[in-house]
């Protein structure tokens, strides 16, 4: 580079440039404060202002409740009781999270490269036949599907078909983890690098044997690391699952807030909140040793 | 230019490479002009010329990576247009690039082993990621080009120099009558550009393979090969023995005046 545009910068009147960045921290700057306009003008429409003072007094008071400050009981939490029955209860959502991404990893394991545009359409496909191709889009159209539908939905269609448990939790997980994991993963394929695909081609490998030497093995790192990011979202979801009768943690939460038991729910946070740290510390170890 | 008194002395059976009014264009751009010419089973041919020249486009074309526009190539008496891309094409011909020949992602021994695929099945290959298939063969190839010790390390891991000697290993086993090569060494420093040559050209000399190099480097393709042909904007400048070619015909080679402009 030479210098003399270098110079040229800083003396002369140019139009300020847009760059991408800049134009997203102006697009942030400007919903931050257009989204606080709007929730203290809606003070003036809702019956209920934003900030007053009986809000802060009602939060106030769930926050003891919650603490268990002026209960006459025990709280939930200092009861070694409790966390013994609440153990189990931490152990069968682990169990559900585990079978879920279990359940998202094979799908998608044995999908993804489906669902490549370069491999079922573009220059690696192995046949150029109209069949192959549009295989693309089915499993696309698959993966779209299985993802558009939030996990809870999923939980309240399959809670008719089997009986309230663990296992339709983990399906209602893991069908939609699977159509979150397969794009993921496709689009991982769709970006490799080609020229050594195009190397093993041009030394003889057939079109399968390309895939299994040159796309599986650049694909499945990535595949690895989102497969344990997914389970740390998973672990999290299984509350919302929960609340559908599918067990676990969940559906414990729910029982104790309709029941007024508050000390329960601080205990049963601070599970989430052992589970989530767990899952985070096995998914790094994990992590490592894959790489 | 001599070229029809040397293609009559040449047997057609030793005939590795002949081309017959080959070229090619990219829409408007004629990379490559009607070019006839021969190489016999076993010479060393070094490409020279600028960036643009297209040296790339008649590797490829060589290669049967590229079709051409016009014209034919001939491989060891069989005309490429005949052979299936694949194993049969592999067979004959192998190419090196300049960079990114190899998978990152899994050992060295297991990307020298990629050279049997044309030979294994599928379901030999699959074994293979798992427990390496003929793999005194794989360590074999690996020892001659002198990385026998960097075998179970990721070839991402490998310096670009290692990374060259791991692709002609896998071309060790892939075994084809004719290696190509795009400028192997340009992303290497002089010493390892040298070093990598060197062993290229013993490889093939040893085996008696047919080998054709763009090199960027006009002293190692004077120093290592027997014959040098210079491009410029797709035309042949010169096809001579290395010692014949003339240090003014190199400059005006690599002239910039007249050059195609190239963006
Ligand atoms: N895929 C392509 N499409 C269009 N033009 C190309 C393509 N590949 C090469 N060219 C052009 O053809 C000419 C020869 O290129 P190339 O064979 O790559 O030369 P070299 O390898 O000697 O640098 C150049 O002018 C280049 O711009
Ligand atoms: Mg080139």
């Amino acid at each position: 580079m030479s210098t003399v545009p270098e110079i040229h910068r800083f003396t002369s009147i140019r139009p300020p440039k847009v760059t991408f960045i800049g134009a997203t921290a102006i697009a942030a700057l400007g919903l931050i404060v257009g989204s606080w306009v709007f929730v203290l003008g809606a003070d003036r429409v809702q019956s209920q202002p934003f900030f007053s003072v009986e809000t802060l007094e009602r939060g106030g008071r769930f926050l003891q409740a919650l603490l268990g400050i002026g209960s006459s009981s025990t709280p939930a939490f200092a009861q070694w009781a409790a966390w013994q029955d609440t153990a189990r209860l931490a152990y069968q959502t682990l169990a559900m999270s585990v079978l879920a991404i279990g359940i998202a990893a094979l799908i998608a394991l044995a999908t993804f490269m489906f669902g490549a545009s370069n491999i079922m359409r573009g220059e690696l496909a192995p046949y150029r036949s109209w069949v192959w191709g549009s295989g693309f889009f089915v499993v696309r159209a698959f993966y779209t599907f299985t993802r558009a539908i939030p996990e809870l939905v999923w939980a309240m269609l399959i809670i008719f078909m089997f009986a309230p448990g663990l296992l339709p939790g983990a399906l209602a997980l893991g069908i939609h983890n699977a159509g979150v994991l397969g794009k993921l993963s496709s689009e991982v394929v769709e970006g490799l690098d080609t020229r050594p695909l195009l190397a093993l081609r041009s030394s003889g490998a057939g079109r399968f044997q390309v895939l299994a030497y040159g796309v599986l093995p650049q694909a499945l790192p990535r595949f690895i690391t989102y497969l344990f990011y997914r389970w740390e979202l998973i672990i999290r979801t299984t509350i919302v699952v929960g609340f559908v009768a599918a067990g676990g943690l969940g559906l414990e939460f729910r029982l104790s807030m309709s029941y007024f038991h508050y000390t329960t729910v601080t205990l049963l946070l601070i599970w989430y909140l052992v589970l989530v740290v767990a899952v985070d510390l096995i998914a790094a170890v994990l992590r490592r040793m894959a790489r | 230019m001599s070229l029809a008194s040397l293609e009559s002395s040449r047997t057609e059976a030793a005939q590795a490479v002949s081309l017959s009014g080959l070229s090619k264009a990219y829409g408007p751009i004629e990379a490559l002009a009607p070019l006839s010419l021969t190489v016999a089973a076993g010479e060393t041919v070094a490409i020279l010329g600028p960036s643009g020249s297209g040296k790339t486009t008649l590797l490829l074309l060589l290669s049967g990576q590229l079709g051409p526009s016009s014209g034919a190539v001939t491989l060891v008496g069989r005309e490429i247009a005949q052979l299936s891309p694949g194993k049969e094409l592999a067979q004959l011909v192998g190419m090196i690039h300049q960079q990114f020949d190899l998978v990152p992602n899994i050992s060295a021994l297991h990307n020298v082993l990629a050279g049997r695929l044309g030979e294994w099945g599928l379901f030999k290959s699959l074994v293979s990621l798992v427990w390496p298939q003929d793999r005194p063969m794989g360590m074999e190839a690996l020892a001659r080009v002198g990385v026998a010790d960097r075998a179970e390390l990721r070839a991402g891991r490998l310096s670009g120099g290692e990374q060259q000697r791991v692709a002609i290993a896998r071309l060790l086993l892939q075994d084809p009558a004719i290696v190509l090569a795009d400028e192997p060494v340009a992303s290497l420093d002089q010493a390892r550009a040298g070093e990598v040559i060197r062993l290229l050209v013993r490889i093939a000399r040893d085996s008696g393979k047919t080998l054709i190099s763009s090199m960027h480097s006009v002293e190692l393709a004077r120093a290592h090969f027997d014959r040098l042909i210079g491009l410029r904007n797709g035309i042949v400048q010169f096809d001579l023995p290395s010692s014949q070619v003339a240090d003014d015909m190199l400059l005006a080679l690599y002239d910039i005046k007249g050059l195609r402009r190239e963006d």
